[in-house]
């Protein structure tokens, strides 16, 4: 079987019956797909095939032989964020992370499909089966949104005092 | 102090949106062997025999592993704050909770592990299984663990008290008697991450454990007492946990799978199923709570009779430590001079239960502020002024006695009031933290008050 | 995995693979397979992967609609006549919705304590009828007949005729994605009030066609033709409480706006 993940045209040897998620984890070592519950109930193991956001703990592998298949490491790296990482990033969409990879796939292919600025309920039917337990959701919503209206702001570091000037102030709280 | 106040990154933010933030399932040491439990289909029930042999023999099955496999089986995660050891490791003679691990199997697959703990032969007899706490006191009540149903080791008495002022001039006192029972039920933290650990023997005789433990010092000496080595053969890794919530703070999955890589002489991981988190893993406590409090008409609340109920579930583990914090807690925000608590850990046929979010204390004042609104009603008075007139000030004092410095339920209350758009009184909107005096201090709290920042 | 693994490239072939069924066991989306192989319930012996079989289109001609057994559940979001894409919306979520199949709804094994198969009430309020093969060869039945049937059988593909009809939705769910249905029913008829067909879905093992109400327009007959269980979804008591009503609503749906 073959699977073309992020571009790269792979060889896979995982029995047809095996989910992708392990054929993708185990066989090819790509972990960002998560073993969230192994029943589709979490989405923390949503990839892209072929573009449409699938959970990758239900898809077994003989069924996407041949197929495109997406997941976070394929959309940009530390020095370049896509524009939903990047935003997830700046409105503190993640705090464990284990439901991150899972949501930012999922909101890429929203974001894709509707090519413009999506509304609020429009996030909760895309992102509708994904749970996150740390966030509260407010946080992962504006970033979607965010990112859907092609805001994309600088991330700062920690302030740098400079000698002579005076001590950078605080912006604010952070809430 | 640049930082403070500032808008800044996480430092793992880039991490967790690139994918490359690591999980315990997400280390790679080359190829380990998966490892499944044998758990206890039954909520109470003797071992009558249990035999390895068939499993062992299995298709890619490496170790098998029982408590006669664990050097120290019973050690308690508290031994060290006065709490005796009363959980096994692994099952020894009975079973006490659904889902409790009896055996463990390491193979080179997941379906190879599972075959094997199916091929495991073991035979139970059922007990009768207890699971309502108000029975816990009961003497004709099925007796399910070795100290009697109630947790017996609260100095000389088998509950935590709390005692202050006269609780029965007060109750004589009071205009009217309020009273609530409030049952918070169990809740399955649900980390998104479900529990996983790695072991990882090492040449040097050493084991390196990838845990996914919210306390990583605790259980690097849980698992040095149950392998009874000294803690310098143990190399724990931690790292993000992926959510915990209090539910990864008594894991026990490391200690299993050391015992597996000590055998097997292999890497060794667990990895729980959705199934087995909801099933097998520690959730908050359920409560049974009973509030009576002495009030005035207008609104001062002279005394609180306390009975709590803490639903341990079928092993102590922390759950002496909870019911401490809880009874600390048991007024709330407010100053109540006479005060009779009396909390017990009951024991039942469920799952141990654990820490979540602020443990013992949500519990407690879930149900104290309902019961002061509770109060409102009873009295036809509002709840908030209510909450004010009674809230702790400077130098008043806790149930324990603690004197309070800084208490901040004033002006948190008029933030939240104002934050909700309710209009108060100019009286209430004035009122602050400082030290009662005239109106805020009617007689039956003078004996309270601690100024001069002694105990009363 | 050891199973053996068939992936036949068409109907005729899967149909000769299946056989009497004895010893298969039949993969569709995997949707429900595969969580159970995960935890060890399933372990199948020979795997009949049904993806290459051609059984995954869906036909709508002028006089009819017919949906392969292989259709994903999110094809039939905007099949004619309506009734079908409104009770597919709410299944799961969109991703799921992708993998799972409409056979697999209909197909999927019915469990005494957990009701699964949320399509079945529409369908049978669209009078729809169930190709399958198996022991005996292959037969067309209502699809209320299939549901209640022994089930060991390769759904091929499921058709309801199109005419101008009216449809009534009403179901109790969950205010969030992935929940069952407490309970859900779909009413269809002629507009003139004739071939009324009321399906339930949500209150037992199978979705059931409710005949009683169908004779009697009276909502309140629903307890004589369904018999609700207690699960994780609800208890039997609140769905015996709630059904009159959807039944109700239903069945107002249907009338001239």
């Amino acid at each position: 079987m073959k699977l073309i993940v992020n571009g790269m045209e792979l060889d896979v040897v995982s029995p047809p019956l095996t989910p992708l998620l392990h054929v993708l984890r185990d066989e090819l070592d790509i972990t960002s797909p998560k073993a969230g519950c192994q029943q589709g109930g979490c989405g923390t193991c949503t990839v892209l095939v072929d573009g449409e956001p699938r959970r990758s703990c239900l898809t077994a592998v003989a069924t996407v032989d041949g197929a495109a298949i997406t997941t976070v490491e394929g959309l940009g790296e530390r020095d370049a964020l896509s524009p939903v990482q990047a935003a997830f990033h700046r409105h503190y969409a993640a705090q464990c992370g284990f439901c991150t990879p899972g949501m930012v796939i999922a909101a890429t292919a929203l974001i894709e499909r509707a090519g413009g600025p999506v509304e609020r309920d429009d996030v909760l039917e895309a992102l509708g089966g994904h749970y996150c337990r740390c966030t509260g959701y407010v946080k992962i919503i504006d970033a979607v949104m965010a990112a859907s209206r092609g805001e994309v702001e600088e991330i700062e570091d920690v302030p740098v005092s400079v000698a002579g000037e005076p001590e950078v102030q605080p912006k604010g709280s952070p809430a | 102090m640049k930082a403070v106040g500032a808008r800044l990154p996480r430092y793992d933010g880039v991490g967790h949106v690139t994918g490359r933030t690591q999980y315990v399932d997400d280390v790679r040491v080359g190829r380990n062997l998966w490892v499944k439990a044998l758990r206890s289909p039954h909520h109470h029930a003797s071992i009558t025999s249990l035999d390895t042999g068939k499993a062992e023999q299995m298709k890619g099955v490496h170790a098998v592993v029982t408590h006669l496999d664990v050097p120290k089986n019973v050690y308690g995660h508290l031994e060290g704050l006065g709490v005796p050891a009363d959980e096994p490791l692994l099952a020894e003679g009975d079973v006490r909770y659904k889902g409790q691990p009896i055996a463990a199997v390491a193979a080179e697959s997941e379906a190879a592990a599972m075959a094997a703990v199916e091929a495991i032969e073991i035979r139970y007899e059922e007990r009768p299984a207890l699971f309502d706490i108000r029975q816990a006191l009961d003497p004709d009540a099925p007796q399910i663990h070795q100290w009697g149903n109630v947790y017996p080791h609260y100095g000389p008495y088998n509950h935590r008290r709390v005692r202050k002022g006269d609780i029965d001039r007060a109750f004589d006192d009071a205009d009217v008697i309020v009273e609530g029972v409030y049952r918070p039920q169990a809740i399955e933290q649900m980390p998104m991450e479900t529990q996983v650990a790695l072991v990882v023997p090492e040449a040097s005789g050493r084991l390196t454990i990838y845990s996914c433990t919210q306390a990583m010092y605790f259980s690097m000496g849980v698992v040095a007492a149950h392998l009874q080595v000294p803690l310098n053969k143990l190399k724990f890794v931690g790292g993000t946990v992926g959510g915990g919530f209090g539910g990864k703070v008594d894991t026990a999955s490391e200690t299993i799978c050391a015992l597996l890589a000590l055998k097997s002489r292999r890497p060794v991981k667990w990895r729980w199923t959705r199934e087995e988190e909801f099933l097998a893993s520690s959730t908050r406590a359920p409560w049974h709570i009973e509030l009576a409090d002495a009030v005035t008409k207008d609104g001062w609340i002279l005394g609180r009779r306390t009975l709590t109920l803490h639903d341990s579930g079928a092993y102590a583990r922390f759950s002496p430590y909870g019911l401490t914090k809880h009874a600390f807690h048991h007024s709330g925000a407010y100053t109540i001079p006479n005060l009779r608590f009396d909390g017990f850990v009951a024991f039942t046929n469920r799952v141990p239960t654990t820490a979540m979010r602020g443990f013992g204390v949500t519990s407690v004042s879930f149900a104290v502020e309902t019961h002061l609104n509770r109060i409102a009603e009873v009295l036809g008075l509002d709840p908030w002024e209510l909450r004010l007139k009674n809230a702790n000030r400077i130098g008043d004092t806790s149930g324990n006695g603690v004197v309070l410095k800084d208490p901040s339920t004033v002006p948190v209350t008029l933030a939240a009031a104002d934050r909700v758009g309710t209009e108060l009184s100019a009286s209430f909107r004035a009122m602050t933290p400082e030290p009662r005096t005239g109106d805020l201090l009617p007689a039956h709290l003078v004996a309270q008050q601690s100024l001069n920042g002694e105990r009363a | 995995m050891t199973a053996d693994v068939l992936v036949p490239t068409s109907a005729d072939e899967a149909a000769s693979l299946y056989g009497d069924g004895a010893g298969i066991t039949v993969v569709g989306g995997g949707t429900i397979l595969l969580p159970e192989i995960a935890v060890g319930r399933a372990k199948p012996e020979r795997a009949l992967m049904l993806h290459r079989a051609g059984l995954g289109t869906i036909e709508v001609a002028g006089d009819r609609v017919v949906i392969g057994a292989m259709a994903p559940i999110s094809a039939v979001a905007d099949v004619p006549d309506g009734a079908l894409g409104q009770v597919a919306r709410h299944l799961a979520d969109g991703e799921i919705r992708r993998t799972a199949t409409v056979g697999g709804n209909i197909a999927a094994a019915a469990a005494a304590d957990a009701q699964r198969g949320d399509l079945g009430a529409p369908l049978i309020a669209l009078g729809a009828r169930v190709r399958s093969t198996g022991a005996g060869g292959e037969r067309i039945e209502p699809i209320e007949e299939f549901l209640a049937g022994d089930r060991g059988r390769l759904v091929l593909d499921v058709q309801y005729d199109r005419f101008e009809r009216r449809s009534g939705t009403a179901a109790l769910r969950r205010r969030h994605a992935h929940s069952f249905s407490v309970a859900a029913v779909v009413a269809c008829a002629r507009p003139d009030g004739s071939d009324l067909r009321i399906g339930v879905s949500g209150v037992g093992p199978t979705a059931v066609r409710c005949r009683a109400v169908e004779q009697s327009r009276d909502a309140a007959d629903v307890l004589s033709d369904v018999e609700p269980i207690d699960d994780a979804v609800a208890s039997a008591a609140y769905r015996r409480a709630v059904l009159p009503k959807l039944v109700r609503d239903a069945l107002d749906q249907l009338e001239p706006a």
